[in-house]
């Protein structure tokens, strides 16, 4: 069976297409990043202005209980901010996609556009490349721009304290240009799959956005000091989805199988 | 070339038999009507001969494509109107078949002005730019036609086509249907609507579950061939005597006439004769065809017993 990139891109173009229009869809993309971007910025500014609060050296000793005397508790806290905060901005990558491809797979069969669309030579694998490109492509440019404004953000907000540039560093440098993509494609696999069972887009985003829920509980784990987070531990983590991906790859290309959507969905 | 060859086809979804032993062939330039009740297998038959579901038994050529070997060259050839428009209704007419012009590979430039030309055809001219969720039933019926031809198919598979549509707009899709026929294209038309099947095809298929018949409607419609009869007074008092006669398959009485269903018009002289001896005063007696309607219906209900 051949593949052919022009008709995956034809799915990709449409899919860009409906969702430029979709306002609706839209609005709700860009909460989530807001979000991410401003609670992050709250935080450091909180430290920045009140940077030789007694309460801040109680919580930076409860981190890390060798701080040295002379380090600035409010400094260290905006660092580990800034590194924890990169496991609740992973949510981003992996949550967009989830509101485009749930849309955009079952979306399909709610509006009975399948089986026009699959007696086209179309085949299984251009159709999940199509429709995967569609909730990547946004996912990841969200992503990347929300990343120059929290940078710009921190940036402004710490510039009193610290007198120097603390973003983008390392850790985020690789975490938004290798992970969050990895990321993107690992939510937008979980939603094609979950979107090619589900009965209508709204169970398959429900469904498929609880796969953020680990992430976010990794969080809460660097925030209670049980998981330490740093460059190795989100390689750790890219490692894992990057392995989840394969899978889901091959899974959707299996259930997208034009025979099984026909026959529950057409 | 054949338009379409089918030999024993058959389909089951896990223990369910949807459709056994289809045995038909389709000739180019041909339209061939597909009919049963609902849940016949109509739309399962559809599906394998174009790619989107596989057969369990048998096999079938599209084309000179084989239906479970050549999906992807198969479904090059053939359109399929579907039941349900199945349009997205935030893009535009326009976008919509710029769609389905990328999806068959074609160059959009080129194939525009076909896409044009239907359009107007079926009153959708000017409207292009429109989102099509705007459009009203008969509108987007007639856009889902145009998307399905957009690509010059060979074989097209319509699955009621003026459905939803005024008699005018209908009217324009079967000059269309003819038109494509013409041109040699081979057409598949499933349809409730016996009195289109009628005007359109050549031939018809009666499927339920299985082929119950099949063969060109003309002689479907001689096999039960009727007399009109109008007598004086109440028609309804020679009822008994005509059904007894052996060649009267079936008798109907209304008013001042009756229908009578020979097994073969030479017996018209017979139904006179005795309608005459039992004391009717025969006004006009002109024989006539049965509407496919009624030999389809006395097929179901056969096909029940």
């Amino acid at each position: 069976m051949s593949f052919r990139p022009r008709r995956a891109l034809a799915v990709f173009w449409k899919d860009v297409l409906d969702l430029r229009k979709n306002l609706g869809l839209l609005a709700s993309m860009a909460v989530l990043p807001t979000v991410m971007v401003l609670v992050p910025i709250g935080v450091v500014w909180s430290y920045v202005r009140t940077p030789n609060h007694a309460d801040l050296r109680s919580v930076a000793l409860f981190y890390d209980p060798s701080l040295p005397l002379g380090a600035s508790a409010a400094r260290f806290l905006i660092d580990k901010t800034l590194t924890d905060w990169f496991g609740m901005f992973l949510v981003m990558p992996v949550f967009v996609p989830i509101l485009i491809a749930s849309q955009s797979v079952a979306g399909e069969k709610e509006r009975r556009t399948l089986e026009p669309l699959l007696a086209t030579p179309i085949t299984a694998a251009e159709l999940v490349a199509g429709k995967s490109l569609a909730a990547l492509v946004p996912a990841v440019l969200i992503t990347w721009v929300a990343f120059v404004f929290f940078c710009v953000g921190v940036d402004l907000v710490a510039w009193p304290l610290v007198q120097m540039p603390l973003m983008p560093d390392a850790l985020w440098t690789f975490g938004v240009l290798v992970l969050a993509p990895l990321f993107a494609f690992f939510g937008n696999g979980v939603a094609v799959l979950i979107s090619a069972r589900a009965g209508d887009a709204r169970m398959a985003q429900q469904l498929s956005a609880l796969v953020v829920l680990p992430l976010v509980g990794m969080v809460g784990g660097q925030v209670a000091g049980f998981l330490k987070a740093g460059l190795l531990y989100y390689a750790l983590q890219g490692a894992v989805v990057l392995v989840l991906d394969a899978v889901l790859l091959w899974a959707s290309i299996r259930l997208l199988d034009r025979e099984r959507l026909v026959s529950r969905w057409g | 070339m054949s338009g379409i060859e089918v030999q024993g086809l058959g389909k089951r979804f896990g223990d369910r038999v949807a459709v056994e032993g289809l045995d038909f062939h389709v000739r180019p330039g041909e339209v061939f009507g597909l009919l049963g009740p609902n849940g016949a297998g109509k739309t399962t038959t559809v599906r394998m001969l174009t790619g989107l579901l596989r057969p369990t038994e048998g096999e079938a050529t599209v084309w000179g494509h084989h239906v479970d070997r050549d999906g992807e060259s198969l479904r090059k050839v053939v359109g399929l109107l579907t039941e349900q428009p199945g349009l997205y209704d935030r893009l535009t007419a326009r976008e919509n078949l710029r769609f389905f012009m990328k999806l068959h590979e074609m160059d959009e430039a080129a194939a525009w002005p076909r896409a044009l030309h239907y359009l107007e055809r079926f009153g959708l001219g000017g409207r292009e730019a429109e989102p099509v969720g705007g459009f009203s039933k008969g509108m987007r019926q007639k856009l889902a036609i145009v998307r399905t031809l957009v690509h010059d198919p060979r074989v097209i598979f319509l699955d009621e086509p003026t459905s939803g549509l005024d008699p005018e707009s209908a009217r324009t899709v079967r000059d269309a249907v003819a038109e494509l026929a013409s041109e040699g294209r081979t057409i598949v038309l499933c349809s409730h609507n016996l009195a289109e099947v009628e005007r359109l095809c050549e031939r018809v298929a009666v499927v339920k579950r299985r082929l119950l018949l099949m063969g060109p409607v003309r002689e479907l419609r001689r096999a039960g061939q009727a007399l009109d009869v109008r007598v004086e007074g109440e028609a309804e008092r020679f009822r008994d005597a005509l059904a007894s006669l052996p060649f009267a398959t079936n008798v109907l009485a209304e008013g001042m006439r009756l229908r009578v269903m020979l097994e073969d018009d030479a017996h018209a002289p017979d139904v006179v004769a005795c309608l005459v001896g039992a004391g009717a005063r025969v006004h006009s007696a002109v024989p006539s065809q049965r509407p496919l309607e009624e030999v389809y219906l006395d097929l179901l209900r056969e096909g029940r017993s």
